[in-house]
């Protein structure tokens, strides 16, 4: 090889760098130009009454709307009460779902107590428990924090499953060689082989997580986002409504952006993330 | 140079040793390995090449304490292995780095498993770290690595626990041809300085005669060793000695003794 084509390999990733950030503020441009497109022919849609609005509102009396909602002292309780619900019910899920998961990823036998009831729950739609959970913990927060667990447990408690049984049996092999005791290879090799996987159950849970608590809410409640959904769309206030849905919509994209920076900054060393 | 290794030097020594494995699938026992008689002296470097299927990384996974004799016994310095212990190492064919930890601590990895971590550790380790060839890159990640320097951190990480006996398992085999020649050469430079007695399993006969004071030639179904050959090409090797025509000799010998070993388990070599 010589010098110039040398010098050709190597300046070759800049230029690429380059073309690459510019293609993604192109498709960015992109982005945002569907969906100004969108909103305008929504907003014209509503004018012109070619849907009635009283169906679908309109982008600009959905703006109106939420100026008028964040100054009212029960949008943030409802919002209070959602958040409270969403958190209590994600952090049980958190809490108990990692455990189970990584621990019967790691022993078979374990694996057999449990695994007949994640994989029956796991099929079993959830939201079919509702009346039940409501009989059980009333229509207070309680319930609500059931049916968030027990939607958002399951992409978790798999996905550290998973991890367990992908573990990489070379590094395993290498450990022992050097006279690893079974806790060493589970600290050392099992537990940190687990983040990646358990972000993205964390990805999933939040999305089953949000579901959960305005599908709670709307069944049965006394407060919450999705309590004041239902109250808005009984009283065809539509507006108001879609406010309450942007802001499910923009928690969740919130929680899971937040999720992306930690998994960008756990997974650095991974060679497909870089 | 004589076979012959008096009680003194002797390193490690195997006695009548017979290894059985249970077939997955048929549930019948195999035998890999039958009565592999061996001695190896205190600072030698032996070699061991073979037909696919001749057992010699089952009979590395014996020395290292991974799988259990069903008949005779492993001596390494007069004790008895009983299973995976401090006075081995072993470099892998798959460098088997932990992605998430940087070179030093990937390094440091085996001496943390044997609770041995120090100080005085680290600094051996950064020591093994410069004698490998990568001083300056401590702290970087294996992904940021080739394979010929993820290679010499598995190195690094086995000199680092000071084993009695480093073992190594066809460690250059997945690299390019360029690499691996490169990479006998620092072995052999590596080696000069650390002494250490050890045990490499090749398929590549010119590696093996390249590195070794001996080679072992191991026979297939049961694996046995068929012949063991002297090498007696002064040492410091470079890589010209490949074209000597004594190298050329007993790369020819070796080849015809494998060659009518794999025809006399009917030359499909399938399997393992």
């Amino acid at each position: 090889m010589t010098q110039s084509n040398l010098q050709a390999v190597q300046s070759e990733p800049k230029i690429k760098k380059k073309w690459k950030l510019k293609k993604e503020s192109k498709t960015y441009m992109i982005s945002s130009v569907s969906v100004l497109l969108f909103l305008l022919f929504w907003e014209i849609a509503s004018q012109n009454e070619w849907i009635n609005p009283l169906f679908i509102s309109s982008p600009i009396e959905i703006v109106k709307a939420a100026v008028v909602m964040v100054q009212e002292v029960s949008f943030w309780e409802n919002m209070k009460v959602s958040g409270y619900e969403f958190i209590a019910g994600f952090a049980l899920a958190i809490f108990i779902g990692i455990p189970i998961g990584v621990f019967s990823g790691w022993n078979p036998y374990f694996s057999a107590v449990v695994n007949p009831f994640i994989s029956g729950l796991y099929v079993t739609p959830k939201v079919a428990l509702l009346p039940v959970i409501v009989i059980a913990f009333g229509i207070g927060p309680a319930s609500k924090i059931v049916i968030v667990f027990l939607m958002a447990f399951f992409p978790i408690v798999m996905s550290a499953q998973k991890a367990m049984l992908t573990l990489d049996q070379n590094l395993i092999k290498a450990a022992r060689t050097f006279n690893a005791s079974e806790f060493q290879i589970f600290k050392t090799i099992a537990l940190p082989s687990t983040v990646p996987f358990l972000l993205n159950g964390i990805r999933l849970g939040i999305g089953q997580g949000l579901i959960a608590v305005v599908v709670g809410e709307l069944f049965a409640s006394t407060a919450g986002i999705g309590y004041q959904l239902t109250s808005n769309g009984q009283n065809l206030q539509t507006d108001r409504m879609f406010v309450g849905v942007l802001v499910i919509t923009i928690t969740g994209l919130i929680l899971t952006t937040l999720l992306g920076v930690i998994e960008r900054r756990f997974s650095s060393w991974r060679p497909d993330h870089r | 140079m004589g076979t012959a290794a008096t009680l003194q030097n002797l390193k490690l020594s195997t006695r009548f040793l017979d290894v059985t494995y249970v077939n997955n699938k048929t549930g019948a026992e195999v035998m890999a390995l039958e009565n592999i008689n061996l001695d190896i002296k205190d600072g030698e470097f032996i070699c061991i090449v073979g037909p696919s299927g001749c057992g010699k990384t089952t009979f590395l996974n014996t020395v290292v304490g991974l799988l259990k004799p069903s008949r005779g016994e492993i001596l390494l310095d007069q004790k008895k292995i009983e299973g995976p212990g401090n006075d081995r190492a072993m470099v892998f064919q798959n460098p088997s780095l932990l992605p998430w930890r940087t070179v030093l601590d990937n390094v440091l990895y085996g001496v943390e498993l044997q609770k041995q971590l120090s100080a005085d550790k680290k600094q051996e380790a950064k020591e093994f770290i410069e004698m490998v060839g990568l001083k300056g890159y401590e702290n970087h990640y294996p992904h940021e690595l080739s394979g010929g320097m993820q290679q010499r951190v598995n190195l690094a990480r086995a000199l680092t626990v000071n084993p009695s006996l480093l073992l190594l398992d066809e460690p250059f085999s997945a690299l390019d041809a360029q690499t691996r020649e490169f990479m006998q050469g620092e072995l052999l430079r590596i080696w000069s300085e650390t002494k250490k007695t050890s045990l490499f399993i090749t398929h590549q006969i010119d590696e093996a005669v390249f590195l070794a004071d001996r080679v072992f030639v191991f026979g297939a179904r049961p694996g046995r060793v068929v012949e063991v050959i002297d090498v007696n090409i002064p040492r410091p090797r470079d890589l010209h000695v490949k074209r000597s025509p004594e190298f050329v000799h007993l790369v020819d010998h070796i080849w015809s003794i494998i060659e009518k070993e794999s025809s006399k388990q009917g030359f499909d070599n399938k399997g393992k």
